[in-house]
């Protein structure tokens, strides 16, 4: 088992961007390290970088004390689940599993005691002799898991590996592999665009974007302290709500206006985003996530604190309802890009669009308006231009 | 617990003191070439064409600087030097372990295994037996069609071909064949051989290591590409050796008056070409003029009468004009009569009608039957006495009143008339089966709506064939056409077998551009001028091949349905 | 096409689709079932006419049949004195017979046993000579003739009804045909050459034809595995520009390439000799392109996952790529054996010694079944054991195949 270091690599195509930027990163041994973003960002190059699939153009790569860039992938003692698993077709899961042994010529006894242990603690035993097409998703799945296990390999890398389950397999296998790592306590890795998987995994979370990180920490503090613009609408769904916003400071209060609403926000967010105090008159972007709204009746606030929207949809999930509306503010951009565009195309309407949850008792028709009370010691701020928190 | 649990196993050879062997090898390498380059220049030795000559002295000088640089480079561990020494000992390995096998006579000893194989043929069907039972047994006779092949009956096929191998060996007695290596491999010139195949095939595979490729810091990059040329090295050889060298080789031969022996070879320029090209007309008073009335050199081609006037065609080489005509004249009758079937058929047997793979399994079979043996099979359908196609037409006669049998049973093939026709027919026999699963293909990409359209638009057959199968398969039909005419141009193996009464006959009415090549090439000993022809009628086929090429860009770029 | 409408209109359409279609079949069958039925038969009954389509041999009927002991009886078939067709068995052939002649129709043959007729006592000159005149019977009525001639003839039985007998002579008689396919054409074929026992050497050429087609399909299966897994899966310097090479390569026709190729096969002595034609044609750039095409379709993370699991690029190939391979293999097996059992011109340029030894199938049937051809039975005895592997190969790899001649359009 081994720490893995990134320092300062990069991935360059020929004739295209760079796929990995100046990416350092430093995993612990015995990690859950979890890589996520939005499709293309270089999560899985930086991956299978670890795993010697691609070239590193430039830096250093260390697995343990060992620099890696030119050790080819068999040997860098490493473990990879792919999306796709990329099982043997034609071999056995028993071959399947012990493929790694053959090939490193281990005896054939150790082999199959090594893959029947592997095979046990997946729930395979009675699947050795069958061929991969005659599995289950969830059983092909735990094929793979096996063959990485059965190696002890120093770190396991997973690129998706639940990507191509139902959603409640996915569950299942996730607490499954969580449970796996914590008993092996082997440094992973893992690589996925679902930030709910992201969040419920890792140890720690490094979200990425272009070929850039963006922030590593666990996932808490992922959620609570956004490292920027990008992370603080990655993170938490449905996403942070994303408002330009112009900022007037009274006295000691702090307003913000946007579209016709003006809010004042709590000395308590001051606290946490000083930066603020010296945005007077100037247009901020104010973020505040669904979760953060509730029903007038439910929440005691004073009044202006209290938003007045029209509900343009209300979605009943059972114990909360979520409300859509719009207000009448052009969305945030940020490097000309309305931010998580990426795999938001509602964010090109016209207003900028606002979800808020609130209790589930509620019921609320489409097109009635509604008075949310805003937790303002909550929110948000960012420099609308770089994107940084104006902490 | 990791998989280098065990360590790693203690490497035979240590890296630095192999690369110094290596070196030494090396240098070897370098006082062997410069020794050969002498004996090469040496002068006196006449038994040797000057090609050859030159060729060993390039050769020799070529090994002797690989050597040399592999040499020097492997001493001062340079970066590349791993490189160059690997490529260096795999192509000596390759060249002295197939001089090797010559001299051993493995080559042309294949004739005495035939021998072999020939005595001992029913110990060999069982080992072939049990090999496809190998092969096949787990699939066939294994419960769960999902689960791997059971292994005792593998096992069982093993055994079986094994023991047949031993059978086989007693019987086909390789006591003949071993002898002769024996005897072989103790001459010095062999055994010289059998050193430097040895030294180089060891030094590659020490150098083709992990380990050395570290020492030498090779990159990744380089290492796909040494591996990359290794797995291709068998095909690239054979490719040099038997596609582009002769292929050059060829292209050379055809400026050169050029006989199967040494003597009597000599450069001619582009005369080959200007021979087999050149034709003459002259006009004439007579209606039957003869080669007087041409050119020198030329022989009368054809006559014509042009608005009243007698005119004489001549060519000097009138066989390949001729072969040219009737090649043009069975492209225009049998390419059709081998497409418009199967564009026929193959609409038909795109309608997933019970027994339509059945069909189509029947109409293929004469393209895979063996062209010798079908020319042999219509020689005696064709038979102008007991023939069945004769018989056939005289039994029509009687029922169909349109038919008019000759009184006689009509000589199909030596008949002037009829000689070209009859090769159309096997031709297009044998050949409109591939072309209707050529077809089937092409209507796999056409979009079942554009029937089901037309099928509520109350279409007919005709009009569905005629408006949407048949513009549909225009791309496939183009390419159709191109693959059975360039098929057609070399058209060969039927003229052989069936025209009388020599290949060719009757009066040169079945005569063939590649029958020409071939009596030129093979009877007549022109080697040269032959070239020549073939690259001619390269240039024929080539003109095909080219309009295919434009086609499927186009096709690509504007592109079907989708 | 879609042909599944209903209505008598739709089933006369379907109908005679199916007539068409057969029709096609049978004059692809036809030529072939006169192959098979000629190779079955005797070499005269090849040249009667009509053709036919049934091998035939002189009848016999067993001599228990006549009451005789011993070999079957040949059968002759000829009218008896009523004029009716009969089949008759012959069971004496060399019984004594006289010829009598009437002596009111001098042209007619009565055949009667030597000792039959009665002396009349009466003489009749004939050409100047005196002869006896006998009485004799002629079915049932008393003729007078005279002894015209005394000859060894047969004693025929009715084969119907064995009570009655006939005496006639053999050579007026026709034997009877019936069926009787004569399998000895193929040990014939297949005997050493040899003129005395009528062998034509072709056991020989089909070993050959194995030995030369094995190892071409060998050679080809593993230089286009290796080539194509280079092209498909290896990164190396120099590939697009040796992949076009090859590309260019397939359009070169193959007469290009005979007379060098068979400058080089003098060159290296390899002329006359089996390994010009196994050699030379071990290398394939339309396999390359199929196994390239193959490797290409398979997950490239099923060899990353190999890669990480330690595997060399080497044990990649021949334990996961090839194994996986297995359909694309047979396809390129089926099309090197189809090549290398029915190639024939380059053969006839190489092999031309006359060797029977070296001498492969195509080559063998070319020259017997050529225009000087004698024991046409035997040819195409020949030409069916040539044709049965191939069309068997066919049948049995028909899905691969079938499927990649359209897709890689190989010839």
């Amino acid at each position: 088992m081994a720490a893995v270091t990134f320092n300062n690599i990069s991935k360059r195509y020929k004739d295209g961007p760079k796929a990995v930027d100046d990416l350092n990163l430093e995993i612990a041994d015995g990690e859950f390290m979890v890589l996520v973003g939005p499709s293309g960002c270089g999560k899985s190059t930086a991956l299978r970088m670890i795993a010697g699939l691609e070239e590193i153009s430039d830096g250093e790569l260390r697995i343990g004390e060992r620099v890696v860039n030119e050790v080819p992938p068999g040997d860098r003692d490493i473990a990879m689940v792919f999306q796709n698993y990329a099982l043997y077709p034609h071999m056995t899961v028993r071959q399947n599993i012990g493929f790694a042994l053959e090939v490193a010529k281990v005896r054939k006894d150790e082999i199959n005691r090594r893959v029947e242990d592997a095979a046990e603690m997946l729930g395979l035993t009675e699947y050795l002799d069958r061929l991969p097409k005659a599995l289950s998703g969830g059983q092909r799945q735990r094929v793979a898991m096996g063959r990485a296990i059965v190696r002890s390999p120093q770190v396991f890398l997973m690129d998706e590996p639940l990507s191509n389950l139902d959603a409640k397999l996915r569950v299942q296998m996730r607490s499954d592999i969580i449970q796996l790592q914590a008993r092996l306590g082997t440094t992973m890795v893992y690589v996925t665009h679902d930030q709910v998987e992201a969040m419920t995994m890792g140890h720690r979370v490094a979200v990425m974007r272009k070929g850039v990180l963006q922030q590593v920490a666990p996932p808490q503090e992922l959620y609570l302290r956004p490292a920027n613009l990008f992370v603080a609408a990655f993170i938490g769904s449905p996403a942070m709500n994303l408002i330009t916003a112009d900022v007037t400071i009274e006295g000691d209060d702090v307003f913000v206006s946007f579209g016709g609403h003006r809010l004042r926000i709590s000395a308590k967010a001051l606290d946490r985003y000083p930066g603020l105090r010296e945005r007077n008159g100037t247009k901020v972007i104010f973020g505040l996530r669904p979760e953060h709204f509730a029903m007038e009746e439910d929440l005691e606030v004073g009044d202006d604190q209290v938003l007045t929207v029209r509900c343009d949809l209300a979605e009943a999930m059972g114990a909360e309802v979520h409300i859509h509306a719009v207000v009448d503010v052009p969305p945030p951009a940020v490097d000309g890009a309305p931010i998580a565009a990426e795999d938001d195309p509602e964010a090109l309407v016209a207003g900028t669009k606002v979800i808020a949850r609130v209790d589930g008792i509620h019921t609320i028709a489409m097109g009635q308006d509604v008075r949310l009370a805003v937790k303002t010691h909550l929110t948000h701020f960012f420099d609308p231009a770089s994107g940084a928190p104006l902490r | 617990m990791g998989l280098r649990d065990r360590g790693p196993r203690t490497p035979r050879v240590a890296v630095d003191t192999g690369v110094q062997l290596v070196t030494a090898w090396h240098l070897v390498g370098v006082a062997a070439g410069i020794v050969s380059m002498l004996l090469a220049s040496r002068s006196g030795d006449d038994a040797l064409p000057a090609v050859i000559k030159l060729f060993m002295q390039v050769f020799s000088i070529a090994v002797t600087v690989a050597h040399l640089a592999a040499a020097y480079g492997t001493f001062r561990r340079m970066r590349r030097a791993r490189t160059v020494s690997l490529v260096t000992n795999y192509l000596l390995f390759v060249v002295s372990g197939s001089a090797l096998l010559h001299q051993l006579g493995a080559f042309t000893g294949i004739g005495k295994f035939g021998t072999g194989l020939n005595k001992a043929f029913l110990p060999f069907m069982v080992i072939v037996v049990g090999l496809l039972w190998v092969l096949v047994a787990g699939q066939l006779l294994s419960k769960n069609p999902l689960a791997a092949g059971p292994n005792g009956l593998r096992r069982a096929g093993w055994g079986l071909a094994a023991l047949a191998s031993v059978w086989f060996v007693i019987a086909a007695d390789p006591s003949g064949m071993l002898s002769m290596i024996g005897d072989r491999i103790t001459q010095p010139l062999t055994l010289g051989t059998l050193a430097v195949a040895l030294c180089s095939g060891a030094a590659t595979r020490f150098m083709w290591q992990r380990r050395v490729a570290v020492r030498f810091g090779t990159s990744a990059a380089e290492e796909q590409t040494l591996s990359g040329l290794a797995f291709l090295s068998p095909n690239l050889i054979g490719f040099t050796f038997f596609f582009a060298g002769p292929l050059l080789f060829s292209l050379v031969v055809s400026f050169f008056e050029w006989k199967t022996t040494g003597t009597g070879r000599s450069f001619v320029g582009i005369d080959n070409y200007v021979r087999a090209l050149s034709l003459d007309i002259s006009s004439s008073d007579v209606a039957n003029a003869g080669n007087e009335v041409l050119k020198p050199g030329y022989q009368v081609l054809m006559h014509l009468d042009w608005f009243g006037q007698n005119w004489v065609l001549g060519a000097r080489d009138v066989e390949f004009w001729i072969s040219l005509r009737n090649i043009a004249i069975f492209l225009v009758l049998a390419v059709p009569a081998s497409v418009l079937p199967a564009l026929v058929l193959s609409s038909i047997l795109a309608s997933r009608l019970p027994g339509m793979k059945v069909f189509r399994a029947i109409y293929f079979i004469p393209s895979v039957a063996g062209v010798i043996g079908v020319a042999i099979i219509w020689g005696q359908l064709f038979q102008s006495t007991v023939g069945w196609i004769n018989y056939l037409i005289l039994r029509a006669g009687e029922i169909l009143p349109f038919v008019d049998p000759p009184a006689e049973g009509h000589p199909w093939v030596s008949s002037n008339s009829t000689a070209l026709l009859s090769m159309v027919v096997v031709f297009a026999w044998m050949n409109f089966g591939f072309n209707t699963v050529l077809y089937l293909a092409g209507h796999q990409s056409i979009p079942k709506e554009l029937y089901e359209a037309a099928d509520i638009d109350g279409a007919n057959v005709w009009q569905v064939f005629r408006r949407i199968t048949v513009p549909q398969l225009r791309n496939t039909t183009f390419y159709v056409l191109i693959t059975t005419s360039i098929l057609a141009l070399q058209l060969f193996d039927i003229v052989w077998i069936l025209s009388t009464p020599e290949p060719g006959g009757p009066n040169n009415a079945t005569t063939t551009p590649v029958l020409a090549l071939y009596e030129e090439a093979f009877q007549g000993n022109n080697q040269g001028y032959a070239s020549a022809l073939a690259w001619v009628l390269f240039l024929i086929i080539f003109g095909f091949t080219f309009a295919q090429f434009r086609q499927q860009k186009d096709g690509a770029t504007s592109g079907g349905v989708s | 096409m879609s042909v599944r409408r209903k209505g008598p209109k739709a089933t006369a359409i379907r109908v005679a689709t199916y007539v068409l279609l057969v029709c096609v079949a049978v004059v692809v069958v036809f030529p072939f079932a006169v192959a098979v039925t000629t190779a079955f038969k005797r070499n005269t009954d090849i040249f009667t006419y009509p053709p036919s389509l049934v091998p035939k041999k002189e009848a016999t009927i067993p001599a228990a049949d006549v009451g005789l002991e011993g070999d079957p009886v040949p059968v002759y078939s000829f009218p008896d004195r009523d004029d009716r067709p009969g089949q008759w068995a012959l069971v004496d052939g060399d019984a004594s017979l006289a010829e009598f002649r009437p002596l009111d129709d001098l042209e007619r043959v009565i055949v009667l046993d030597v000792k039959a007729g009665e002396k009349t006592g009466e003489t009749i000159s004939i050409d100047g000579e005196e002869e006896d005149v006998y009485l004799v019977d002629d079915g049932g009525a008393q003729v007078e003739a005279y002894r015209s001639r005394l000859t060894s003839g047969g004693l025929f039985v009715s084969v119907d009804d064995p009570s009655t007998s006939v005496l006639d002579l053999v050579n007026f008689a026709t034997p009877a045909r019936e069926f009787g396919p004569r399998f000895s054409n193929f040990t014939e074929v297949l005997a050493e050459k040899d003129p005395e026992t009528n062998g034509k050497g072709v056991g020989r050429s089909l070993t050959n034809t194995v030995l030369v087609t094995i190892l071409v399909v060998l050679g080809q299966i593993i230089t286009s595995i290796l080539g194509g897994y280079a092209f498909a899966r290896v990164q190396f310097k120099g590939r697009s520009t040796i992949f076009l090479m090859y590309l260019g390569s397939v359009m070169i026709p193959f007469v290009v390439l005979i007379i060098p190729l068979f400058q080089l096969m003098l060159q290296v002595n390899w002329r006359d000799n089996l390994v010009a034609l196994i050699i030379p044609f071990a290398f394939t750039a339309y396999g390359t392109f199929l196994m390239r095409q193959f490797f290409l379709g398979i997950p490239a993370e099923i060899e990353e996952a190999a890669l990480l699991d330690g595997a060399s690029r080497s044990t990649i190939l021949w334990k996961v790529m090839v194994p996986l391979a297995r359909p694309a293999i047979a396809t390129l097996a089926t099309f090197g054996f189809l090549y290398a059992w029915n190639s024939f011109f380059w053969p006839l340029v190489i092999i031309n010694s006359g060797n029977p030894d070296n001498a492969v199938l195509s080559l063998t049937l070319s020259t017997l079944g050529g225009r000087s051809s004698t024991d046409t039975n035997l040819v195409f005895a020949g030409t069916v054991l040539a044709m049965t592997p191939p069309i068997l190969v066919f049948l049995f790899a028909q899905r691969y195949f079938v499927e990649n001649s359209a897709s890689s359009g190989l010839k």
